[in-house]
């Protein structure tokens, strides 16, 4: 071994062993997190890592940016196979993969690299000139890290560039190796080489000599640099959508279950280390690049909410805290501390909450999941939402002032608004609806129970949609029953403002009725109680099929059991706003779509711009229903608007929060558009001999 | 400081109320309840005053059957230190006999400042309090808005028609108090339900006095008939106004 190939190995060796140490030193900062098994269903985790990681199917949700990137990503994953030739080439130079693969191969290897590091280079060169010459806004703004990413774009055009000079080097250095090393399958350096060939051997040997420690120490340099910076993803995305649930596995948008009864310090998050290990590895994953917040409905109306910068604020604060702790973590990952670091005690007296997460910001969020279905690595932002919400409310018992009577409601009349429980089946006077209660006492066990909710309940214009999808469901000759005065808020509102002990509360009491009456398929046309229901009342041990009424109707209208009328009156353009808790929640889509073709089948149903899993919010999911909208411009107006200008006549909502919202919105806007939900246009087509009346008319 | 704060568990007042078999009495079916909302605002102001001012105790004490307890974990819960239950079949209506009972519990406590609510909104009689003054020969001001302690002398305001009017008086004093002390009264964490359990509760026998007033009878109000329709746009308005004059003679 010379003397170079020894310095080689240190400074490799030294490289390596810096490397190690800051991810161990990472690896335990994520055991302050508390722990949560995310080793189920690795054959689902890994479906993620392939599409969601090394297939960039997220990143390319945008085009020229995705493209951009997946083409840098698949370069590096590439290159770094002769990364890792080069580096030990360095220790020992006859190292070389020619002696490893048949020759044809090791030719389509050698290929591989040239052709990818143009790829790569000309992906770089696009992204410097975005970044420095034309940012788009989420790119803009001082939570960006824009020196850090510019640097490490040149660093990787460099090594793309050294890569060609070292290989152009060595051709012009070494005419006795150019027959069997070089040619068509390393095009690129052999046209530099050949240009340089003329010039004296030594001065070429020199400059090879230079060209690859360049390159070696530019690799290692940038690897080292990993750790401090947010490119700190290179390592830890792939690892991240792997433990992720936000694409499953499990019901995408549960929120965690929580048990009451333990004995803990605090319920829900006040700091990092109230947090599981994996919210903390999201902000080890954070690549900043905003999508998140691009897509936030609070963001864009100005609220003070950033998905991006709550991921961020927590990787920050990890980094402040965890070094305060002990190194000897102990398994369950609890630590002690070294209160005698300097600056130690004004650093452990901040927290998360407050001290870089304001209240403000937690209760913006709508929970529509937009950040978390545009997050390129499978961040959950929400999550973390959430458990900070909760530890607001049932620790400090603080929430928007507006917010107590709702959750008193909640308690002493079991909805969220001020109405007394035995008006809840008011609605239903004078249509021959039977109650549960009244079906057991003779003796009958209907099919399906018609969860109301109580929007649906109470709130006035939400009650013609009652009135509709009880008409459909006799129309279609359903064995349905209600619950009349014994339903009851499932307190979804409550846990979505993170109000834990009372959604339970209120939870478990539903379920208790609903296994009273032996119930098994339920249908609602409210998307908060379908999902909240569906998926989340298994946690607390309440197992139903739960269908919402646009999936629903769209089977029934299938089945031809809905006697529709051949009368279609005037043509009408309709456009469709997707709910979030159906949409991103739940993955319906289509359903709410078909069923308004199938009634209507003269009508012409246009998009709106962001729509399907890019809709924007109405603005009341996530327990905003409750709470002011001071700050900025309203949501609803801001997504009514967008419905306007695509000339529709109509708004079809399948969600009464979603109706309320677009109302107002329409309203003040002064426009004449008729918002209507899937089931009144349904109704309005039923067959006269059915319907008496049409209700989609008034 | 230490401070008393007498509570009273009423009906949740947004109930559809009737009347009982007794005909004296509210049926208890599909009702609600929970602490009177004047007694909450006291709860508030009594730890808003021992936050302010450091330290201090808060006891909570409530006259009625075994119920009553869950309204005094309420105000544990909010944050009170412990709970006295004084126990009786049903709270009676004469306020007197309760003050007496009340008077009985608070006479020894050393308290600084005893606190109720303005008025229970159930009976809305406003009487327990100024009683359990008397009894305890305690100055007392009612229906206060705006509270402070400074050393032994206690500052209260009190609205009053058209203007604001100070007090000062000394400590020990009752004071109850009116809407507008606090704006919301806190509502408790699940931390503080938790902690709540753990707090001690008292009970015992109240010690009622002779009771010598009582409901004999309770109606409700008469239902509103249903609105008429006289006619419309300018035709309608001489008709109209006759019915005002000779009807509902309003004008």
């Amino acid at each position: 071994m010379s003397g170079q190939n020894f310095a080689f190995l240190l400074v490799l060796v030294a490289a390596l062993g810096f490397f190690s140490y800051n991810i161990q030193r990472l690896v335990s900062y994520l055991k302050l997190g508390l722990p949560e098994n995310r080793l189920d269903h690795p054959e689902r985790r890994t479906w993620n890592l392939i599409t969601i990681g090394f297939a960039q199917t997220r990143i390319l949700r945008e085009r020229g940016a995705g493209l951009s990137h997946a083409s840098v990503f698949w370069g590096f994953l590439v290159i770094t196979a002769g990364t890792a030739e080069i580096l030990l080439h360095g220790v020992w130079p006859g190292f070389s993969y020619e002696h490893l693969l048949p020759r044809p191969l090791w030719q389509l290897f050698m290929l591989s690299q040239e052709i990818f590091a143009v790829i790569v280079l000309v992906a770089v060169s696009w992204l410097l000139w975005r970044r420095i010459v034309s940012p788009p806004k989420r790119l803009q703004g001082k939570e960006i890290h824009n020196t850090e990413a510019i640097i490490i774009l040149f660093v990787i055009a460099s090594l793309m560039l050294t890569l060609y000079t070292t290989g152009a080097f060595e051709y012009a250095a070494n005419p006795a190796m150019r027959a069997a090393q070089y040619g068509w399958f390393r095009p690129i350096s052999s046209l530099l080489g050949a240009a340089l060939s003329g010039a004296p051997e030594g001065a070429m040997h020199a400059a090879y000599t230079v060209s690859f420690w360049s390159h070696a120490l530019l690799v290692l340099g940038f690897l080292n640099f990993l750790p401090y910076s947010k490119h700190l993803h290179v390592v830890s995305s792939l690892i991240n959508v792997w433990f992720s649930n936000t694409s499953g596995p499990g019901q995408v948008g549960v929120m965690k279950p929580m048990d009451l009864e333990a004995e803990v310090e605090q319920f829900g998050a006040l700091d990092v280390d109230h947090l599981s290990w994996k919210n903390l590895l999201d902000g080890y994953s954070c690549t900043e690049c905003g999508r998140c917040t691009a897509a936030c409905p609070a963001n864009i109306t100005g609220k003070p909410l950033s998905p991006r910068k709550i991921v961020v604020d927590t990787r920050r604060r990890l980094m402040e805290k965890a070094p305060l702790m002990a190194g000897e973590l102990d398994v369950e990952g609890s630590a002690t501390l070294l209160m005698e670091a300097p600056g130690a005690s004004d650093a452990f007296g901040n927290r998360l909450l407050d001290n870089y997460i304001t209240e403000d910001e937690l209760w913006a969020c709508t929970s529509c999941r937009a950040c978390v279905t545009e997050c390129p690595v499978s961040i959950d932002q929400l999550d973390i939402i959430y458990e900070l919400r909760r530890g607001l409310v049932l620790n400090e018992g603080r929430f928007p002032e507006e917010v107590q009577p709702t959750f008193e409601s909640l308690e002493k009349n079991a909805s969220p608004w001020a109405f007394s429980p035995a008006d809840r089946a008011r609605w239903s006077e004078g249509l021959n609806i039977p109650t549960y209660a009244e079906a057991f006492a003779e003796g009958k066990r209907p099919d399906i129970l018609f969860w109301v909710g109580c929007m649906g309940s109470f709130d006035d214009r939400a009650k013609k949609i009652t009135v509709a999808f009880a008409r459909i469901l006799q129309a279609a000759d359903i064995d349905f029953a209600i619950l009349g005065q014994e339903e009851t808020c499932h307190g979804d509102p409550a846990r979505r403002l993170g109000n834990e002990y009372l959604y339970q509360m209120l939870a478990k009491g539903t379920i208790e009725t609903l296994d009273r009456y032996e119930v098994k398929t339920i249908v609602t046309f409210c998307p908060h109680c379908f999902h909240q229901m569906g998926n989340e009342f298994p946690q607390l041990g309440g197992n139903y099929e739960v269908i919402h009424h646009s999936t629903y109707i769209e089977r029934l209208l299938n089945a031809n059991m809905i006697p529709l009328t051949t009368e279609h009156g005037k043509h009408l353009t309709m456009t469709y706003h997707d709910s979030c808790y159906l949409g991103r929640y739940n993955d319906v889509y289509d359903s709410p779509r078909e069923s308004l073709k199938r009634a209507l089948p003269i009508l012409t149903l246009v998009e709106p711009e962001r729509t399907k899993d890019r809709g924007l919010c109405c603005g009341a999911g996530g327990g905003r229903m409750f709470v002011d909208e001071k700050v900025g411009k309203r949501i609803n107006v801001e997504r009514t608007e967008e419905l306007i200008a695509t000339g529709a006549d109509v708004i079809a909502v399948a969600c009464p929060f979603c109706m309320t919202m677009m109302t107002d919105g329409v309203a003040k806007l002064e426009s004449a558009v008729t918002v209507l939900d899937i089931s009144e246009v349904v109704a309005g087509q039923l067959a006269p001999v059915r319907s008496r009346e049409l209700v989609a008319g008034d | 400081m230490k401070i008393a704060v007498c509570i009273k568990r009423v009906a949740d007042m947004g109930a559809r109320f009737q009347i009982g078999a007794d005909g004296a009495s509210v049926s208890d079916a599909g009702i609600k309840y929970d602490m009177s909302d004047f007694d909450e605002w006291a709860v508030e102001a009594a730890l808003q005053l021992n936050e302010k001012h450091g330290g201090g105790e808060v006891t909570v004490i409530s006259l009625g059957p075994d119920s009553a307890q869950e309204t005094l974990r309420k105000a544990l819960a909010m944050g009170a230190d412990k709970a006295v239950h004084l126990k009786a079949d049903r709270i009676p209506f004469d306020g007197f006999a309760i003050a007496e009972a009340l008077a009985a519990e608070l006479k020894d406590g050393g308290f600084d400042l005893v606190l109720f609510g303005r008025i229970a909104v159930d009976s809305a009689a406003g009487v327990t309090g100024a009683m359990v003054a008397e009894l305890l020969d305690m100055p007392c001001v009612t229906a206060v808005s705006k509270l402070e302690v400074s050393g032994t002398t206690g500052t209260a305001e009190r609205q009053v028609e058209g203007g604001v009017e100070t007090l000062s008086f000394p400590l020990p004093a009752l004071c109850t108090i009116d809407q507008g002390l606090v704006t919301q009264a806190r509502y408790p964490s699940l931390k503080g339900i938790m902690a709540a359990k753990k707090k001690p509760m008292e009970s015992k026998p109240a010690q009622l006095g002779a009771i010598s007033v009582n409901v004999s009878k309770m109606e409700l109000p008469p239902e509103r008939s249903a609105g008429r329709i006289v006619g419309e746009g300018a035709a309608a308005v001489p008709e109209l106004i006759r019915l005002l004059q000779t009807e509902a003679k309003v004008l």
